[in-house]
């Protein structure tokens, strides 16, 4: 390069190359604009609403609580976090976005990885960490019991590794699919329909986060309520599956952004 | 090898049953500036992003600064500046953002430098008083200016542009060109272009694509000497019939064609020995009967060129 002698070049070589840039640009893309404070919002207010009604409305008990807490806190984010991801890859295909960054010196794991992780982050802090405090604070005050705040960590990092799944798995659809409808559609087909698939099939119950958040039936209980109330639960063999699925999402999407043609 | 910026050998891609691209066999000088033409569908932009590895080929093999585009392309990336047909950036960026967030690509720092070559950027493409707004408001035009901005924010050592004029106004164009003659001395300028007249004014070499095959190679001046040889053109009045006798039964004329406009004739003689017919065509005319008003030798537009070569099915090289 000509000219360029007053400037230190970019270290990353390989598949980290431009990964920091890009690490920048996306969490950017969330705490730079007005994107994490509209998505704080509505899950803390979803969540705060809802919890409001139940502690201070119905009255009841703390397990019932932290039941209904799970529900809300577990299904209907994945609903947003389907939204956030389809526009990360697709969005940025359709729009010739993509295209571009990848015309600069930037790997493609790097670009993949880079939404991963700002989008994982954003979806912690956003609609895990934050509403799960007000959660704390609204099951303390409205029930009189105040739940072990460790015990409680553990089953929102339980919460998160549900909307991770989904996070993960829209993402690898998005590396196959040019158009949004399918990643969409399939991640969302999958959050609400896993129960009945669970019903047919009931060893998919390991397979699917279904059960992380939500009673099966009324006859299985949820993992993350026995980890709110720090409570012991049976196994971590679904907890196991569901991490290794999202590494295998992962890994299926660098594989295809690889080879796609832009 | 070590004389060749882009190096292309029987490059081809082809979609489904598309032959988007077939066979090419490009060599790029340093230093040079290269004129791609072609009609819409030709195969230019694919051929662009073959070499920038953003797809990859069905057969062949591109190498440009001697590495293989599919394998190393993030590296050639690393050296190269690129203007895409149809620039999009991040809408909620301003101008200088999608500077800085290009240069640092390339660049670690230091910020202080990073931020000169940015204002230096904007000022080159006539932004800087924009560069605070968002991109979702600039015009085609605009947008096309941070194109070309950002493609050369990094010093490439290749500058690769798809169709950079397409957006631009006639005093963009003028400027566009401008830029790309300055930075002949530092860079390699490849480009793409269906605006034949910018090719003519600023390009060393020139290649025509039709239907993905190359049709037509070589340094500008030969391409404009026209395929069909020297010709000189003459316009004369009196007995041109002797006089046609005359010219043709010289040895260096292997043709005459004729025209007539009023009372005057007009020749397109074409000679096979260019030298000795600037020499001795005039003087033959003028101590003959006829009374010569013009004589030029013939002068080919690249339009010309453009138009003989896609039109006429020539599909071998110059």
């Amino acid at each position: 390069m000509a000219g360029n002698s007053a400037f230190e070049l970019v270290s990353e070589r390989g598949w980290r190359r431009g990964l920091g840039n890009l690490l920048d640009n996306e969490f950017g893309s969330w705490w730079k604009t007005s994107l994490w404070w509209i998505q704080t919002l509505i899950w803390v207010g979803v969540i705060g609403f809802m919890l409001s009604a139940v502690v201070f409305g119905a009255k009841e008990s703390i397990d019932t609580v932290v039941t209904i807490y799970c529900v809300f806190a577990g299904l209907f984010p994945a609903v947003a976090v389907v939204i956030v991801m389809q526009d990360a890859v697709v969005g940025e295909k359709q729009t010739g976005t993509a295209a571009w960054v990848l015309s600069k010196p930037a790997s493609r794991p790097a670009f993949i990885l880079s939404k991963l992780a700002a989008d994982s982050v954003g979806v912690l802090v956003t609609m895990v960490i934050l509403p799960g405090i007000v959660a704390y604070a609204l099951m303390w005050f409205g029930t009189g019991s105040q739940l072990d705040p460790l015990a409680f960590l553990e089953g929102l990092a339980v919460i998160w590794l549900f909307q991770l799944f989904f996070l993960a798995f829209t993402l690898m659809l998005g590396t196959f699919f040019n158009n949004r409808g399918p990643v969409i559609g399939i991640p969302l087909a999958l959050l609400f329909f896993q129960q009945y698939l669970i019903g047919l099939i009931p060893p998919t119950n390991y397979l699917l986060p279904w059960t992380l958040v939500v009673p099966l039936n009324n006859q299985t209980d949820a993992m993350v309520p026995h980890l709110l109330l720090g409570q012991p639960i049976g196994s971590y063999l679904q907890l196991f599956l569901i991490a290794a699925e999202i590494v295998i999402f992962v890994l299926i999407a660098l594989w295809r952004f690889e080879r796609e043609e832009f | 090898m070590g004389d060749f910026v882009i190096q292309t050998q029987g490059l081809s891609k082809t979609y489904k049953q598309t032959n988007a691209l077939q066979s090419l066999d490009l060599a790029v000088h340093h230093n040079s500036i290269f004129g791609f033409l072609g009609p819409n569908g030709a195969g230019k932009t694919t051929t662009i992003k073959l070499m920038l590895g953003l797809i990859r080929p069905t057969a062949g093999s591109a190498t440009i600064f001697g590495m293989d585009s599919v394998r190393q392309s993030v590296d050639i990336r690393a050296r190269t500046g690129y203007l895409p047909q149809e620039p999009h950036f991040y809408e909620h960026m301003t101008a200088r953002q999608t500077l800085r967030f290009t240069a640092r690509f390339f660049f670690k720092g230091p910020q202080k430098a990073l931020e000169e070559r940015i204002d230096e950027m904007l000022d080159l493409v006539d932004l800087a008083d924009k560069a605070d707004r968002q991109i979702k408001s600039f015009s085609g035009g605009e947008r096309q200016r941070l194109g070309i901005a950002q493609a050369q924010v990094n010093y490439p050592d290749l500058l690769i542009l798809d169709e950079p004029a397409a957006s631009l106004d006639p005093l963009g164009r003028r400027d566009m060109l401008e830029v790309m003659s300055k930075l002949r001395k530092y860079t390699t300028i490849f480009y793409s272009t269906h605006i034949l007249d910018d090719v003519q004014r600023v390009s060393d070499t020139v290649v025509i694509l039709n239907k993905g095959k190359l049709v037509a190679q070589g340094p500008i001046e030969e391409l404009l000497a026209g395929s069909e040889g020297v010709i000189y053109i003459v316009h004369l009045k009196g007995d041109v019939e002797g006089a046609a006798s005359l010219v043709q039964s010289q040895p260096w004329v292997s043709g005459i064609k004729t025209g007539q406009h009023n009372d005057e004739t007009t020749w397109q003689v074409s000679v096979s020995d260019p030298a000795v017919a600037e020499a001795q065509l005039l003087k033959l005319l003028v101590n003959g009967p006829v009374l010569v008003t013009e004589f030029h030798r013939k002068q080919y537009e690249l339009e010309d060129i453009f138009i003989q070569v896609i039109e006429g099915g020539q599909n071998g090289r110059k």
